[in-house]
């Protein structure tokens, strides 16, 4: 198993390095890029919030404030539209990491529930900030300069790019994972005020994965920016962004590794390919909402959860019918009876 | 700035103010009953404006009296939604789950109700929502009056059902320690649900006001569920008195900042402020202090 | 086993998946300019169905499809019928991306005609410069539009910055006895409203008229009593609303009426030229005597108009009156772009954009005379201000210009 699994990884690395070079249309490459930037997003949410338990509901300051670094920076260098851009994204993410840390040190003060709602006042008060301070262009919003790209080779250096933040973001959640500060966070989600009395730094511990999580996310909103050439306020702040990230999590399983890659990879192609079919209307809204219930009510703890545990059922099955010749039920086979299915 | 500017802020927002109590009220009381946080309470509250709407411009009902047909509509509303996603919730991630299970129901019935009638903004409309009357040198709108009266009367019968009935008990020990109250033999389940019910039921209500003061579509309850939300955690979660008393601060400051400052910086002051109370007290105004972190 | 069976599914998903990916193969890049015979010309567009700017994306689409349909009545252009290729973007700039990356690569359109709106233009104009079309557009007249240096933007409809200059310059222009002293001027935060009113205040301003208010409110704002409250208790005798729909003027105008508050002059940047859709939402009695600037309406005698209008009545029936502008702006769009085709003998978007930029582009549509200067902005238009005098939308700025009828003044009492 443990052979398996790095192959299972290398094997799907390898389906998205070429797939752009076997599938040239910009529109699907374009649908690409989007989703690539929506794992990144969902790992590095999951990296804070899966591990820690703290639910954030306001990854869209993030993402924002990512995407006006790129945008004021390629606006006020005069900056001519290009590679050049793509020096500005691990920037951005810096920008992000120094917004996060006012903004955790409020945030994380308060009880778990109580986060959420203020993550999303924070949220709001950022998208305000965005939409009427004068420095920001306001409501018109900001132009970045025109990348001179032909349309069959522009996707080609984001989807890149954006390829290797799905690499960074993946590798850096599995090297949390498994290192001291990763369990300290799982501790936190497991009992807090137990890791508390065993001497876990919460505070800190809390304040440095939220921050960590900005990163990825900030890079992913200078993509954005650059490649839409255009943002705007109300729309780079959104207030679905936020949602939608957590929901990838959720759906592709909370705290696991693969799960937001395979929850953001379902659930972005699963939008796109609604809304290029029903085009944001208000069917859209609907096909999205019963989806999205669907999959919280039956497979509450996420696709890689509830898949493998069915996986192994059936493997289970599997081995006792081979063993003892007949196909039996864990539950009343005397091999395995009284034991949980894994 | 003149005084009668800074009347007339101070008075809409005592005013209005009561409206957003009213539909608060029903959020901090779902959660502090049942741990869920119901993002839909903003659509709902639209659903409300838009059944309102819909019964005075087909039937010729007057939306106040059309109340007698919304509030129960929405009363069942919310017991069939508890039933049929809200009691399947379990497990410790309960409370996150139902902020996305919430979003996914607030979509659906952001679509059907963009599907029924359309995404241009309507208002309801009714004598008293045009003419005016004179008191303290400015003209206040009848309806802001009208709203007034309403939202203190049901928050006044609900104020009577928790502390002189023997349901209200049973909701106010929910309220304190839901292991406590099972334990001498309240039916929690049932005080959920009809807790939930009623927590949407006076949506109706707020809806029906707020549809008649500001010109309403599907999409304004993003900016409608962000307030509640905030008034909730300002006032405590699971404080009935300090969503009461938030909404009144909240709105009232914001009024005050349009016409001492600036219209534009009405809505970020609000948040604010939030995240300055909940800096130097982070269980809101009224909320418990817990014992535990988390 | 159980190994081998994780490793083995892993291959089989992920082949799978490669293989499935293969299928969506398809050639990508702009369509040829050339069309085989009998083939229509078709246009793209991306048109707000839903959402913020429904009812003028639905407008659009009717302006669209009369000129679509005028042209083949005609013979089409060059000898190809036009197939008009629409789809909705639901007001969202990610989503009007998405729609013209599907109408060229997918679609192979082989014209692209604009959205609705500054805020979608834009990125519209970017993306399909990237496949050398061109944007020709008749609703994206902010000045952020002009600023991104697009080679491929053409407005057809007037740049918005200079809309109320006829206005402020008439009420300037008035004899002492009756200019208004004072002025209120209110905006909401857009990018097509908030750079009008500087201009027109200015030249106001000039005139010897006290600005007695003046403030911005946010776009989202929906209770507008509060700020509509402020304006009132200001008093001045002239409001200058920078506005974008109907309910937002509307909800001025009601508030207005319950303060009991009857400003001699009232001019809304945008709800009026609505047609029906402002007169009946308001009343058509309150709707008597407000101003709002434009550069078409229902009884223009422009090149074309007045068969545009018999058609559109024939289509969707109503009068001259209720006929949104907007119709006209996206007929406009069509116009220009036939004329281009016309004069260039061709379907290349290239030779296109070269004859619009040129000086000896000769072009008319049904909002009067058009060139382009090297923006995109259309430099030649002229802006007009019309009125609402009892059931009648009439023009009255500028005053020089024969069509134009007596002003109204003051604006009757609300109600009466």
């Amino acid at each position: 198993m443990s052979k398996a699994k790095p192959t299972a990884w290398g094997l799907a690395l390898v389906a998205l390095i070429i797939f752009p070079l076997i599938v040239t249309n910009p529109t699907w490459t374009s649908i690409g890029v989007s989703t690539l930037l929506f794992m990144a997003c969902a790992t590095s949410w999951n990296m804070f919030s899966g591990y820690s338990g703290y639910i954030s509901l306001g990854s869209g300051i993030f993402y924002g404030c990512g995407a006006y670094t790129m945008a004021l920076i390629s606006e006020h260098a005069h900056m001519a539209g290009g590679e050049a851009q793509f020096w500005l994204v691990p920037l951005a993410g810096l920008v992000a990491m120094l917004v996060a840390i006012p903004v955790g040190a409020v945030a994380l003060r308060v009880r778990r529930h109580t986060f959420v709602v203020i993550t999303i006042a924070l949220f709001f008060v950022f998208q305000l900030l965005a939409i009427n301070a004068s420095f920001t262009g306001g409501a018109a919003g900001i132009s970045l300069p025109l990348i001179p790209w032909l349309f069959n080779y522009f996707n080609l250096p984001f989807y890149y790019v954006a390829l290797g933040i799905v690499i960074f973001a993946t590798v850096l959640s599995a090297l949390v994972r498994r290192s001291r500060f990763g369990l300290q966070m799982l501790a936190i989600r497991d009992d807090e005020d137990r890791a508390l009395g065993l001497g876990v730094r919460v505070s800190a511990v809390k304040l440095t994965g939220f921050v960590m999580s900005a990163f990825t996310i900030g890079m992913a909103g200078a993509m954005y920016a650059m490649f839409f050439g255009q943002i705007y306020p109300q729309f780079v702040f959104e207030p679905n962004f936020d949602i939608t990230v957590a929901l990838m999590a959720f759906l592709g399983g909370f705290g696991t590794l693969l799960g937001p890659l395979l929850g953001g990879l379902v659930l972005e192609v699963a939008q796109q390919y609604f809304t290029l079919t029903f085009s944001n209307g208000s069917l859209y809204l609907i096909l999205l909402g019963a989806m999205f219930l669907l999959v919280i009510l039956f497979m509450p703890q996420g696709i890689v959860v509830a898949v493998s545990k069915w996986w192994n059922e059936r493997a289970d099955k599997r081995d006792t019918a081979l063993t003892t010749g007949i196909a039996s039920d864990p539950a009343t086979d005397p091999a395995t009876a009284g034991m949980n299915p894994s | 700035m003149n005084s009668s500017a800074l009347i007339h802020a101070l008075l809409d927002g005592v005013l209005t103010g009561s409206v957003y109590a009213l539909m608060a009220t029903g959020l901090t009381l779902i959660f502090g009953v049942m741990n869920i946080i119901n993002v839909a309470q903003g659509i709902l509250v639209i659903l409300g404006a838009y059944l309102s709407y819909s019964l005075q411009v087909h039937f010729g009902i007057d939306p106040f009296v059309g109340l007698i047909i919304t509030i129960p509509t929405l009363f069942v509303v919310g017991v069939v939604v508890e039933r049929l996603f809200m009691a399947r919730l379990k497990g410790p991630e309960r409370t996150s789950m139902s902020i996305l299970v919430t979003y996914a129901i607030s979509l659906i019935i952001e679509g059907t109700l963009n599907t029924f009638y359309s995404i241009n903004d309507i208002q309801i409309n009714a004598w008293y929502v045009n003419r005016s009357f004179l008191i303290f040198g400015i003209y206040l709108p009848y309806i802001y009056l009208f709203g007034f009266i309403l939202a203190v009367a049901l928050l006044g019968a609900l104020y009577v059902m928790l502390y002189r009935t023997r349901f209200g008990a049973s909701v106010r020990a929910s309220l304190a320690d839901q292991v406590a109250a099972a334990l001498v033999g309240i039916n929690v389940k049932r005080v959920s649900t009809i807790c939930f019910g009623l927590g949407i039921a006076v949506t109706a209500a707020g809806g029906m006001v707020y549809g008649a003061t500001n010109a309403f579509n599907a999409s304004t309850s993003y900016d409608l569920i962000s307030r509640l939300l905030t008034i909730i955690v300002l006032g405590g979660m699971g404080s009935l008195g300090g969503a009461l008393l938030a909404a009144i601060l909240m709105v009232t400051l914001g009024d005050v900042v349009a016409v001492v400052w600036s219209p534009i910086w009405s809505s970020p002051t609000f948040f604010f402020v939030l995240v300055i109370v909940l800096s130097l007290r982070p269980q809101g105004l009224f909320g418990k202090q817990s014992a535990r972190v988390a | 086993m159980k190994r081998n069976g994780r490793f083995f599914r892993a291959v089989g998903v992920t082949s799978v998946a490669v293989a499935s990916m293969a299928l969506m193969v398809t050639t990508s890049g702009a369509s040829s300019s050339t069309i085989a015979k009998g083939k229509p010309v078709t246009i793209g567009i991306s048109l707000s169905l839903s959402g913020d700017f429904s009812s003028d994306g639905l407008a659009f689409e009717q302006g669209y499809k009369l000129w679509a349909a005028a042209v083949n009545k005609s013979g089409g252009l060059l000898g190809h019928q036009v197939k008009l290729d629409i789809v909705s973007d639901a007001s969202s700039p990610t989503q009007v991306v998405t729609n013209y990356q599907k109408l060229i690569s997918l679609d192979h359109d082989n014209l692209t005609f604009g959205p609705f709106s500054s805020l979608l233009s834009l990125p519209a104009a970017k993306t399909v410069a990237r496949y050398g079309y061109a944007m020709i557009e008749g609703a994206g007249g902010a000045p952020s539009v002009f600023q991104a240096g697009l080679t491929n933007l053409f407005d057809v409809s007037m740049p918005v910055k200079d809309s109320l200059v006829p206005f402020a310059k008439w009420v300037a222009a008035l004899p002492k006895s009756s200019r208004p002293t004072t002025a209120a001027y209110v905006t909401t935060n857009d990018a097509f409203t908030e750079p009008q009113i500087p201009v027109a205040q200015k030249i106001m301003v000039a005139g010897g008229i006290k600005t007695k208010y003046y403030s911005v409110f946010p776009a989202e704002t929906t209770d507008y009593t509060p700020i509509a409250d402020a304006v009132a208790a200001a008093k001045a005798q002239v409001v200058v609303l920078g506005s974008v729909d109907v309910p937002t003027v509307s909800a001025f105008m009601q508030a207005f009426e319950q303060a009991h508050y009857n400003p001699k002059v009232f001019i809304a940047t945008g709800g009026p030229d609505q047609g029906t859709q402002f007169s009946s939402v308001v009343g058509i009695k309150n709707a008597d005597g407000m101003m709002v600037p434009n550069a078409w309406y229902g009884s223009a005698t422009t090149p074309g108009s007045q068969a545009m209008v018999a058609a559109y009545i024939k289509a969707y029936g109503g009068t001259a009156a209720t006929i949104s502008a907007d119709v006209a702006e996206a007929y406009s769009v069509g116009q220009v772009t036939a004329e281009a085709v016309n004069a260039t003998k061709s379907f290349s978007n290239a030779k296109i954009i070269k004859y619009l930029h040129s000086s000896t582009a000769k072009l008319s549509t049904v909002q009067g005379k058009v060139t382009f200067d090297k923006l995109g902005e259309n430099n030649s238009a002229t802006a007009f201000t019309f009125q609402w005098q009892g059931s009648n939308f009439v023009q009255i700025n500028p005053t020089s210009s024969p069509a134009s009828k007596p002003v109204l003044l003051p604006k009757p009492v609300w109600g009466s």
